[in-house]
């Protein structure tokens, strides 16, 4: 909301800088005291927790190899945030990446495994790509017609879905897709080397990051500068002034969740075809729901999420980091995740 | 045979999810929803396991797993109701929370044993043949838990106390003009459906599995959830989809025991598609009824 500058002698854009500043120390406030908090936390856990920011940073930016796993962890961030914002913009609340994720990856193992084997990497890996996006945009699209045909609120449906998901990527790895040379261990055989991700020299970055960073900027430029984008925003944002203008409602939720499932499901992939070389049953795990919460950050803003699916990149790393340096579970830095999304959902009202 | 053990394990398994849709149930009356119950579930379940570890006492430890609860659910009211933040967001990052929060503190818990709770045949009821079995043989805290269905309608449909808590989900403008802070009945209300979700959280760990595994509520808080809409907020039917799930999980124990060749994956899955088949098919009835106020946060003077 702008302030009611109108009657003030201000012209509009100029606040006085005082109370800018103001707003920059509410903002700093907010980003700093979740780490403040979790440092209270570590402390009494014995573990120093300037040690853990001073190598967080240090790991981040001290050398590629660093810069490199960090960006490594954002890039299903991005993805899934995506699947997150873009719904977010048209109304809908989309907490089905996980699951959208799972499938993607259990799409492009399977075409991977079964009919890719032989082809070179210029085809096989975008046709891996779109069997990932496939998978993703089925799975959304069970909850867009649930939303549609059923009228059923996208966000139960998608987390109820989430664990379906689940189960049916055990179910494969289990089953139809299990190694047979694995002895029992519930993964998939290996993809062929041809269809991995090209690797960026001295670290294990792979070129995965690139497509999660083009398709933010896709969205970021379809939201922000076309129509399509701007109906969307107004579907989102006034409900009766999208029926006033005749919009087809049904068919955009429909269409946007697909596309949201899609972006996803491409995330799955990746994670197949950049890192893990395989399916698992733990595959992905939690980074839909890791999505969310940086899509929320960056209030659901396609480009400021490149930042804080970073942010999270950083400290997921830096959960690793703390495992081996300090015993500590590297689960425990879900709790300052989840910190600092408290207090920016808690603010919002009070750093206006 | 087969049967009566489906549906003695459906009230066995179905308890918990039970509880926390009772909880929810408040809470949404109120017009807040809580997808945080998951957290509170998980928190429960943790908290209602340690102490019953470190006391012995079930009872301490039920009590215990309802306070841990109560406290998740706290971060949720305060969050939506004195900072105006989204209730799903909110929720969600609670859900989260609350899985970082027992990951880090449960693994000292993992392979610890309990007694716990057991279960109590009442005598007489449970010699009646077959029903006898399936209702009277079970732990105290079920036996509590159906008290609490006629206990929770006559609140909200017979009492003051109730008409305040629907005025609350409703119209608050009403509730607020009358003297009443509506947002205070709210944060009650949030607070009451922690605490009833605490304690299905521990009747999971102290009385049904007598074991604390990460992350070992999978889902059940969200289901939860999505049974008070199927239930149209109204406490019996919401024990009745509550049942459904825990039938179709005792389903897939029986199915396993019996040796038939279904993948157990498909058996885990049947309660998450019974809970969406259900509420497709409330939908279509258009029976329910949606407090109006629901998801709003109230905004009028005086409520900071």
């Amino acid at each position: 909301m702008k302030p009611h500058t109108a009657s003030l002698p201000l012209s509009a854009g100029s606040r006085p800088s005082f109370i800018r500043w103001k707003k920059w120390g509410k903002q700093t406030l907010v980003f700093v005291s979740p780490f403040v908090l979790y440092g209270l936390f570590l402390l009494a856990y014995g573990v120093n927790p300037l040690d853990l920011y001073v190598s967080m940073v240090k790991t981040a930016f001290g050398d590629l190899y660093g810069f490199g796993e960090v960006l490594l962890k954002a890039t299903p961030f991005v993805l899934t945030g995506l699947a997150a914002a873009l719904p977010a913009k048209a109304g809908l609340v989309n907490v089905g990446g996980e699951g959208q994720l799972a499938i993607g990856a259990l799409f492009a193992a399977w075409f991977a495994v079964f009919y890719l084997n032989g082809f070179p990497a210029w085809l096989g890996i975008p046709l891996m790509l779109v069997a990932g996006a496939l998978g993703g945009a089925v799975w959304a699209g069970l909850v867009a017609v649930l939303k549609v045909k059923g009228r059923l609120n996208e966000t139960i449906t998608s987390v109820l879905l989430n664990y379906v998901a689940t189960f049916t990527v055990g179910f494969f790895v289990h089953g139809l897709l299990k190694d047979p040379e694995s002895f029992n261990w519930p993964f998939s055989p290996e993809i062929a080397s041809s269809l991995r991700l090209p690797i960026v020299n001295g670290t294990r970055l792979h070129i995965g990051f690139v497509v999660a960073l083009a398709l933010a900027v896709i969205v970021w430029y379809v939201l922000a500068k076309t129509r399509l984008g701007f109906r969307i925003r107004v579907l989102g944002s006034n409900r009766l002034a999208a029926e006033r203008a005749g919009y087809n409602r049904n068919k955009m939720y429909f269409w946007v969740l697909v596309a949201a499932g899609a972006i996803a499901g491409i995330a799955g992939m990746i994670e197949i075809a950049g890192i893990e070389g395989r399916l698992r049953a733990t595959t992905g795990a939690n980074f839909g729901y890791l999505g969310f919460l940086a899509a929320m950050m960056a209030w659901n803003h396609p480009l400021r999420l490149i930042v804080t699916a970073f942010l999270l990149g950083m400290i997921s790393v830096a959960g690793n980091t703390l495992e081996i340096g300090s015993g500590l579970p590297s689960s425990s830095v879900n709790i300052l995740m989840a910190l600092v999304l408290f207090f920016i959902l808690g603010s919002r009202r009070w750093t206006k | 045979m087969i049967l009566a053990d489906i549906l003695t394990g459906a009230i066995r398994s179905g308890t918990s999810v039970m509880l926390a849709s009772q909880g929810e149930l408040v809470s949404e009356r109120a017009g807040v929803i809580n997808l945080g119950t998951e957290g509170s579930m998980l928190g429960g379940a943790l908290g209602g396991f340690a102490v019953t570890v470190w006391t012995g006492n079930p009872w301490l430890g039920a009590l215990a797993g309802g306070l841990c609860g109560l406290l998740i659910a706290s971060i949720h009211a305060f969050l939506v109701l004195s900072c105006g933040a989204n209730q799903l967001a909110t929720g969600l990052t609670i859900m989260f929370f609350g899985m970082g929060l027992t990951a880090f503190f449960g693994r000292d818990f993992v392979s610890e044993q309990i007694v716990g709770f057991n279960p109590v045949a009442i005598p007489v009821l449970s010699d009646i043949p077959f029903l006898g079995p399936i209702l009277f043989n079970h732990d105290p805290l079920t036996y509590l838990s159906i008290l609490l269905v006629p206990l929770l309608w006559y609140l909200i449909f017979r009492t003051r106390l109730g008409v305040i808590l629907r005025t609350a989900g409703e119209r608050e403008e009403v509730l607020f003009a009358s003297g009443i802070n509506p947002k205070l009945v709210r944060y009650l209300a949030v607070l009451a459906g922690g605490f009833l979700a605490g304690i299905g959280g521990a009747q999971l760990s102290v009385a049904y599995t007598h074991a604390w595994v990460e992350n070992m509520t999978a889902g059940r808080g969200v289901v939860a959830v999505a049974l008070v809409i199927f239930a149209s907020w109204k406490p019996a039917r919401a024990m009745l989809g509550a049942y459904l799930f825990g039938a179709a999980q005792a389903l897939q124990l029986t199915v396993q025991q019996q040796g038939y060749a279904i993948s157990p994956f498909f058996l885990f899955m049947v309660p998450y598609l019974l809970t969406l088949l259900a509420l497709l098919l409330v939908e279509r009835r258009k029976s329910s009824r949606t407090p109006e106020a629901l998801g709003k946060v109230f905004a009028g003077e005086g409520s900071g």
